[in-house]
């Protein structure tokens, strides 16, 4: 009785993915682009600073390392960054400030991705809203890295050029 | 076609070509700031009086001379441009503004026409705007310290 009950169901069972058709690519990098996540893009290294830090440090930090954007941290949590632009936008011409901490001229709630989005979102993101860094965060919230302009000209140059 | 087709056959004035702050010779490096602040824009081109290219300022160019004397912004931009940019051709195609970017690691490139005059600026943001074409047209939108949003591309 019950081996019968188990070949109806065998000869009636249905794959719903039957009709699937996985998704086609004209080449790797729209394929890359869809499928591989943020962290191929290379996130890491970093810099981050304390927001207490002064703008002047900042700087100095920026500078020192040839890097054009730090992630101001506090306790392992992004609470914003401070870039390029910021110095161009508020402190080149503002030198008072240079004594000033840091977290009164960093970019506040800064647009982030996760490191499992996919690289064409991130993308998209930084289309969208103009950013060029973009903090890339774990599902805990927690600072993985970023995403840089260099990385990003890197990554695609790196599939086009395949 | 492709992106990565579109990227080699595309000419560079197939992207959204923005219009330059440009600055003479004898600017200063505070007259560059501040129509770069104006224009919301993070270089400076500067041009001879045929509009030629001779050099540019950017913003990370600004970050190094700033850490080492903030006074600097008072001498002549023409004293801290680079003069050593790769300029691009609007006939160029666009996979030319990646490898311009890449050697020379700034996210700004100026292109010129076919008699070597200032035809526009792209770079990072050109060059993002034209890849996301090739994606949805909406996109997820995460600040920190507020929820997502779903954004619609610009032309999408």
């Amino acid at each position: 009785m019950n081996t019968n009950q188990n070949t109806t169901a065998t000869e009636e069972f249905i794959d719903p993915l039957h009709n699937y058709e996985p998704r086609s690519y004209h080449n790797t990098l729209e394929q890359a682009l869809s499928e591989e996540p943020v962290a191929a893009i290379q996130a890491r290294p970093y810099t981050s600073i304390s927001p207490q830090a002064t703008v002047a440090e900042a700087i100095k930090l920026l500078a020192t390392r040839h890097v054009s954007c730090a992630l101001v941290e506090e306790e392992g949590k992004l609470v914003g960054i401070f870039t390029d632009r910021d110095l161009l936008n508020k402190v080149a011409l503002e030198s008072e400030l240079l004594t000033h901490p840091v977290h009164e001229v960093m970019t506040k709630n800064p647009v982030f991705v996760h490191d499992t989005d996919s690289s064409g979102a991130a993308l998209c993101v930084m289309a969208v809203v103009g950013h060029r860094h973009v903090p890339v965060l774990d599902s805990n919230q927690r600072i993985v890295g970023i995403v840089t302009p260099q990385r990003i000209t890197s990554f695609l140059l790196g599939h086009a050029d395949a | 076609m492709g992106l990565k087709e579109n990227m080699r056959s595309d000419p560079v004035s197939r992207l959204n070509l923005r219009d330059p702050v440009v600055a003479s010779e004898s600017s200063s490096v505070r007259e560059g700031i501040q129509r770069m602040r104006e224009r919301g824009l993070g270089c400076v081109i500067v041009i001879d009086d045929q509009r030629r290219p001779l050099g540019i300022l950017n913003e990370g160019m600004l970050r190094q001379m700033l850490s080492v004397n903030p006074a600097v912004i008072e001498a002549p931009i023409r004293d801290y441009m680079s003069t050593s940019a790769r300029w691009v051709r609007l006939t160029d195609p666009v996979v030319q503004v990646l490898r311009a970017m890449q050697n020379e690691n700034t996210r700004f490139v100026g292109v010129v026409d076919d008699d070597g005059r200032l035809a526009g600026l792209t770079g990072q943001k050109g060059l993002m705007e034209y890849v996301a074409d090739h994606f949805p047209e909406q996109v997820s939108v995460q600040r920190i310290g507020q929820s997502t949003h779903y954004a619609q591309r610009e032309g999408a």
